[in-house]
């Protein structure tokens, strides 16, 4: 459904992108590990065109665009086709939780002000926040905005959703809830791509895991492949350097 | 010859005084209206970071700043008819002094406004036109619905500021024979040949200091209504919240 050819972006004098290869079946869940610096969030943020990679192309459904040359209309289809979950929530702080999600089905995708509140009520009431319609950002907690954010994301109706370390701005104690939104997204048959550090997720629900480092894809499989019975020595160090930190965390 | 301070004059002059508000409010708020236009365009020019433009409005704004108002105000009422007159061959002999003044104190609101909301822009995260963009609103509905809000907010307390700023430089236009409070005041001085002068000055910084507060009042009000998240909203809710549970 989402496929990406040899997708390349630079800042300045640092090729953030080497060319990468990504292929998204409808049904989906991708998660991109990787040490920071790797190219991960450059990677995802460039399909939503929040970054324009300077070269690659990639087919969305049955249409081609090119990641250099795509147009103002194009981009704009891209991304009503798709949703991002950002890592600091970037909820609107002039708009109540419930504003958050109504706004990109009123303005976004011109829905009725009545169906889109009936919506985002039904929404909200999902990622367990019923209690909380008409509260603003600034009076909610981490986790509580972030299911918010994702709240916002899967309104739209969008065919790939994704998430941009949506846990690692969080207090421990609030990732659980997050993710547990997030899982439960996934047994419903979202597609979702996501960027994280948390194993364990990528363990329980990836149905594909990519290991990303220097801008390249280094490894590529299921969860049990990488994870588990990773092949490159690149991989192994990383998992060791996570997973050992896990153990000391206290 | 000098008559001995008159307690009560004060309170005449302050009734003589008052309907030239009018003239003094008409000033202001054009001069508002001018500047604002004219600074969110150079705001505009400086966000948008195309070097040429930029440098013109740096350029606009370094000049009208480093200009003490006095000046610039004979330089407009001096130099602009002369520019009309030879480059358009428009006559501004019967042009009021209400169009210099305000021409002048919009040039000069324009450069202050131009900082005030460039930098309101600014301090908005980048995070929440991006959020916006991913759920397919456009740049344009973006700014306004997400940014300018926002920024409004921010906008307002240093917009406060310089609009008393504006206030109080705008005594200045009797200069060129602006007839509003500061110029009925130097009349009426100027018809009693000099007599009462204290009382009048007094009258008139009373007027100045009564107008002065009611829009610092007028803006706190602004600032509670436009700020929705922020503790005046809080406290309400935790008022209503606790109604709640008391049934």
């Amino acid at each position: 459904m989402l496929e990406i050819k040899n997708i390349h972006k630079r800042f300045g004098n640092t090729e953030v992108l080497k060319g990468v290869d990504l292929n998204v079946e409808k049904g989906d869940v991708v998660v991109i590990l990787g040490p920071s610096g790797s190219g991960k969030t450059t990677l995802l943020r460039s399909i939503n065109f929040l970054e324009r990679a300077d070269q690659g192309s990639m087919v969305f459904g049955d249409k081609k665009y090119s990641f250099q040359k795509a147009s103002k209309k194009e981009i704009l289809e891209v991304r009503k086709k798709t949703a991002f979950v950002f890592q600091n929530y970037n909820l609107f702080q002039n708009k109540t939780a419930l504003e958050n999600v109504t706004e990109g089905l009123v303005i976004g995708r011109n829905i009725p002000k009545k169906k889109a509140y009936e919506k985002a009520v039904e929404i909200l009431t999902k990622v367990g926040l019923s209690d909380r319609y008409d509260f603003y950002p600034s009076q909610l907690s981490g986790g509580q905005q972030q299911r918010v954010g994702i709240a916002r994301a899967i309104a739209v109706e969008p065919e790939v959703i994704l998430f941009d370390e949506p846990t690692s701005a969080l207090d421990p104690e609030l990732i659980g809830e997050v993710l547990q939104v997030m899982k439960q997204l996934a047994k419903e048959g979202t597609t979702m791509i996501v960027v994280t550090h948390e194993i364990t997720f990528a363990q329980e629900v990836a149905s594909k895991v990519i290991f990303m480092d220097e801008g390249r894809i280094i490894e590529c499989g299921t969860a049990d492949q990488v994870i588990k019975h990773p092949k490159e020595e690149r991989t192994k160090q990383f998992l060791r350097r996570i997973t050992n930190d896990m153990e000391y965390a206290i | 010859m000098k008559r001995p301070f008159d307690f009560w004059y004060i309170f005449e002059a302050i009734l003589d005084l008052l309907p030239y508000l009018v003239s003094t409010f008409m000033m202001l708020i054009l001069s508002i209206l001018g500047g604002t236009i004219l600074g969110s365009i150079l705001a505009w020019t400086k966000i948008r970071r195309r070097p040429l433009a930029t440098g013109f409005a740096d350029f606009y704004i370094y000049i009208i700043r480093a200009c003490p108002p006095i000046v610039l105000l004979f330089l407009v009422f001096y130099g602009l008819p002369e520019i009309l007159l030879r480059g358009f061959g428009i006559d501004t002999n019967h042009f009021s002094q209400l169009f210099f003044v305000v021409i002048t104190f919009s040039l000069l609101f324009s450069a202050t406004m131009a900082e005030v909301i460039r930098s309101a822009v600014a301090a908005i995260d980048k995070g929440q036109r991006e959020a916006a963009l991913s759920i397919g609103l456009s740049d344009m509905q973006a700014f306004i619905r997400i940014i300018l809000p926002q920024a409004t907010i921010i906008a307002l307390p240093n917009f406060a500021n310089s609009l008393i700023v504006l206030l109080k430089e705008g005594a200045l236009a009797y200069t060129i024979g602006f007839i509003d409070v500061m110029g009925k005041g130097i009349l009426m001085i100027g018809n009693q040949y000099g007599a009462h002068a204290l009382e009048i000055y007094i009258a008139l910084g009373l007027l100045y200091w009564s107008i002065t507060i009611f829009l610092e009042q007028v803006f706190q009000k602004m600032e509670m209504k436009f700020a929705p998240d922020k503790v005046y909203r809080v406290e309400k809710r935790s008022e209503k919240e606790r109604r709640k549970h008391e049934f």
